[in-house]
C-alpha cells in the first residue's frame, strides 16, 4: 500500500501544522479556554480565510471535496494543538448531515456560509438517557400549521452555545427506541422556547444541554424525508468517528513526545530517569499502542467516505475501540511516567490526558463499539 | 519587473537534528524537510511586491534533488507564478550554487533577485554575496525593509548597532533578514492552484556549469552539552570569579 501523501496533502498538512503551532501555544489556549466563547473566534475565522473550513465539503457545494485522508491530516494537527474550535462537530459532522439530507434550497441557503466558516453549526443528537444510541430519541416533533413544534431535552451539545444554527433530532412518530420516525430539524439558535445550560467539558471545549419547549420550526427547516433521518445520522457519525480518531492521534503523538522529553530531562539518583529499563518498557508500550492506533485511524479515514455498508461500520467501530483504548493507555502511562507534574494544570500533558480520556465518552464508548463490532461480525 | 527568488530545501526548523554516528553529517533519514525560513521570507517579499503592482512575475528557483519540487510547489502556493528546479543530487557548496543561480539569472534576466540571507542547515551566508559578485549586480544584504523607487531600490539593512539604508541600482540582489516580513500561510485555494503552475526542470550540465565542490566537510559534531551553572552569593564574588576563574575581565 502506498501511504505517501500527495503534494497538495503535504501542503495542507504543513499549513495547518504551522497555523496551529503559531496560534495555539499553551498560554494562548488557556486564554481561549477562559474566553466567553471557550475557543478562539479569530482562529476560526482564519481557518475560514485559508479555505480550511471548506475541506470536508463537496466541490459542487463550494468546498474542496476533501477525502477522509484530507480530514485526517487536518484533524491530526488540530488534535496536536488541543484546539478548542468545534471543527469536527460543525464542519465534518453537522456539515456532512446538511450535505447528505438537505434539499437544493437548503444547500443554496446554508452551505455557502457554512463552508466559509461564517455560520457555525452544532449537533444536538444525544439525550440524557440515550447512552450513545442514535435511535433513542425522546424529543418529540408535532406537526402544526406551517411547520413543527419541538419539545424535549438534548444533552452535551458541543459548541451549542456559540452555533448560529442547531441540527436537532426529534421523533415525529413511534416509541422511544424505534428506528423509524426520527427526523432532523434546523433550529435557529435564537428560536423562541429554546434555552440552554452551558458548561465546560473536562477536556476543555464548552458544551450545553438544550431545553426545547414547543420550539417552532418551519417546514422548510426539516432535513430530508420526515422520519427517515436515522441512516444518515449513522453514516455521518461514522465520518465523525474517523475524524475523531485522527484528532486522537495528534494528541497521542504530542503526549508521547512530551513524555519522552521528560524522561530524558528529569534526573533521579544522579541520572535521567529514561535510563531506567522499567520506564523504557513503558515508553515503548506507549509507542506500540500509538502505532496500532495510527494504523486504525488511517483505515478509518480510508473507509469514512465509502458507501454505507456493514463492513464500513465494522471497521469504524473497530477503529474507535482501538484508538480509544490506546488513548486511555497513553494518557494514563504518561501521567505515571511524569509523576505529579503530569496532573498539573500549568503543564500541557495534563490537558492532553484529559482530552484522551474524554474521547471514549463521545460518539460511543468502548462497550458500545465492541458490541457493535460483535454484532456486525455475526452478520458478516 | 521580473523577480527571481531562490529557495532551499532544508530540515524543518522544528526538528531536533542528530549527527550521524560516523560524524559525516546530519542524519536526514525520515526527517521532515521544509523550505528554509529565510527563503520563505524572500518568497513573501516577492509576492508582496507583485501584489503592490511593482513586480510583474515572480519566478522561484531551487537547486537540489528532485524532492525539492515540494518546496517549489509550496512557493507557488504562496503566490509565485512559475518555478525552475536545477536538479542535482550532489552536495553543492555555496559557490557552485551561486554559479548555477548566475546561469539561471542569465536565462531569466530578472530585475531583482531575492534570497534568504542564509540557510539554516549550513549557515554559510555567502550565496547571495557570491551571486552578486558573479553577476555584477548591486547587493543589499540582511534586508529588513525593501522599497522600489523608480529604477532604484532602497534597502534597509540590519547591521551591528543599528540600521543602514542603501540605494541600489537595478538589477539588484537582496538577501532577507528575519524581520523583513512575516510569511503568510498557503491557503487551500492557492494550494490547489499551485498544482497547475509551470515547473521546469534543468540540469547543471544543461546550463553549462560545473558544480564540482571546492570544499570538503571533514567532520560534523553536535555542540557540547551545557554544563550546570553555579550560584554566587554576591556581586563581589561574581567579579572575583570572572577575574580569576573565567579570566574574562
Amino acid at each position: 500500500m502506498d501511504f505517501k501523501l500527495s503534494e497538495e496533502q503535504q501542503m495542507l498538512q504543513d499549513t495547518v501544522a504551522r497555523l496551529v503551532r503559531d496560534n495555539y501555544g499553551f498560554e494562548q489556549r488557556e486564554h481561549f479556554y477562559r474566553s466567553e466563547a471557550g475557543f478562539s473566534r479569530a482562529f476560526w475565522q482564519q481557518l475560514g480565510e485559508l479555505g480550511l473550513t471548506a475541506v470536508p465539503f463537496a466541490e459542487a457545494h463550494g468546498g474542496f471535496g476533501g477525502s477522509g485522508v484530507d480530514n485526517m491530516l487536518l484533524m491530526t494537527e488540530l488534535g496536536r494543538g488541543l484546539c478548542l474550535e468545534p471543527y469536527l462537530q460543525s464542519q465534518i459532522h453537522a456539515g456532512g448531515l446538511l450535505q447528505q439530507l438537505g434539499n437544493a434550497e437548503q444547500h443554496e441557503r446554508l452551505l455557502p456560509v457554512v463552508v466559509s466558516g461564517e455560520l457555525q453549526l452544532a449537533l444536538a443528537l444525544e439525550e440524557p438517557h440515550s447512552h450513545y444510541h442514535l435511535q433513542h430519541v425522546q424529543t418529540r416533533a408535532e406537526r402544526v400549521d406551517g411547520g413543527w413544534e419541538l419539545s424535549g431535552r438534548k444533552a452535551v451539545v458541543i459548541g451549542g452555545h456559540s452555533a448560529g444554527l442547531l441540527l436537532v433530532s426529534a421523533r415525529i412518530r413511534g416509541d422511544v427506541r424505534d428506528e423509524q420516525g426520527i427526523s432532523l430539524f434546523l433550529v435557529d439558535a435564537q428560536a423562541h422556547g429554546l434555552s440552554r445550560q452551558v458548561y465546560p467539558n473536562i477536556d476543555g471545549p464548552k458544551a450545553c444541554d438544550l431545553f426545547l419547549d414547543r420550539v417552532f420550526v418551519r417546514s422548510d427547516d426539516l432535513l430530508g424525508e420526515p422520519g427517515q433521518a436515522l441512516p444518515a445520522l449513522r453514516y455521518q457519525q461514522g465520518r465523525a468517528i474517523a475524524a475523531q480518531c485522527a484528532e486522537a492521534i495528534g494528541s497521542m503523538e504530542e503526549a508521547c513526545k512530551l513524555t519522552l522529553d521528560y524522561l530524558k530531562t528529569r534526573k533521579q539518583f544522579g541520572t535521567p530517569i529514561g535510563k531506567f529499563q522499567a520506564l523504557q518498557h513503558r515508553m515503548v508500550d506507549m509507542r506500540t499502542e500509538l502505532e496500532v492506533a495510527t494504523s486504525m485511524a488511517i483505515l478509518a479515514a480510508c473507509v469514512a467516505d465509502q458507501a454505507d455498508s456493514e463492513e464500513r461500520s465494522r471497521r469504524l467501530a473497530a477503529a474507535k475501540f482501538i484508538v480509544t483504548r490506546a488513548a486511555r493507555f497513553i494518557a494514563e502511562q504518561a501521567i505515571q511516567l511524569h509523576g505529579g507534574i503530569g496532573m498539573t494544570w500549568e503543564y500541557n500533558l495534563a490537558h492532553h490526558a484529559k482530552r484522551l480520556v474524554m474521547l471514549s465518552h463521545q460518539l460511543g464508548d468502548d462497550d458500545h463499539h465492541l458490541r457493535a463490532y460483535a454484532e456486525l461480525l455475526q452478520s458478516a | 519587473m521580473k523577480v527571481l527568488v531562490a529557495v532551499k530545501r532544508v530540515v524543518d526548523y522544528n526538528v531536533k537534528v542528530r549527527v550521524k554516528a560516523d560524524g559525516s553529517g546530519v542524519d536526514l533519514a525520515n526527517v521532515k524537510m521544509a523550505m528554509n525560513p529565510f527563503c520563505e521570507i524572500a518568497v513573501e517579499e516577492a509576492v508582496r511586491l507583485k501584489e503592490k503592482g511593482v513586480a510583474t512575475e515572480v519566478v522561484v528557483v531551487s537547486i537540489g534533488s528532485n524532492a525539492a519540487q515540494e518546496q517549489l510547489r509550496t512557493a507557488l502556493a504562496l503566490g509565485a507564478d512559475r518555478a525552475v528546479l536545477v536538479e542535482s543530487n550532489d552536495e553543492l557548496n555555496s559557490l557552485a550554487v551561486a554559479k548555477l543561480l548566475k546561469a539561471v539569472v542569465d536565462q531569466e534576466q530578472p530585475q531583482l533577485v531575492i534570497l534568504g540571507k542564509q540557510a539554516i542547515d549550513s549557515d554559510n551566508n555567502q550565496t547571495g554575496q557570491m551571486l552578486a559578485a558573479l553577476s555584477g549586480f548591486a547587493q543589499g544584504t540582511f534586508a529588513s525593509k525593501v522599497e522600489v523607487a523608480g529604477d532604484q531600490l532602497n534597502v534597509t539593512r540590519e547591521i551591528d548597532g543599528g540600521l543602514q539604508t542603501v540605494a541600489l541600482k537595478l538589477p539588484a540582489i537582496v538577501t532577507t533578514d528575519l524581520r523583513l516580513n512575516e510569511p503568510r500561510y498557503a491557503s487551500l485555494p492557492n494550494i490547489m492552484k499551485a498544482k497547475k503552475k509551470p515547473l521546469d526542470v534543468l540540469t547543471p550540465e544543461g546550463l553549462g556549469v560545473s558544480a564540482a565542490s571546492t570544499v570538503r566537510v571533514l567532520k560534523v559534531e553536535a555542540p557540547a552539552a551545557r554544563s550546570a551553572g553555579i550560584k554566587v552569593g554576591s556581586v563581589a564574588e561574581l567579579v572575583e570569579k570572572l577575574q580569576n576563574e573565567a579570566k574574562v575581565i
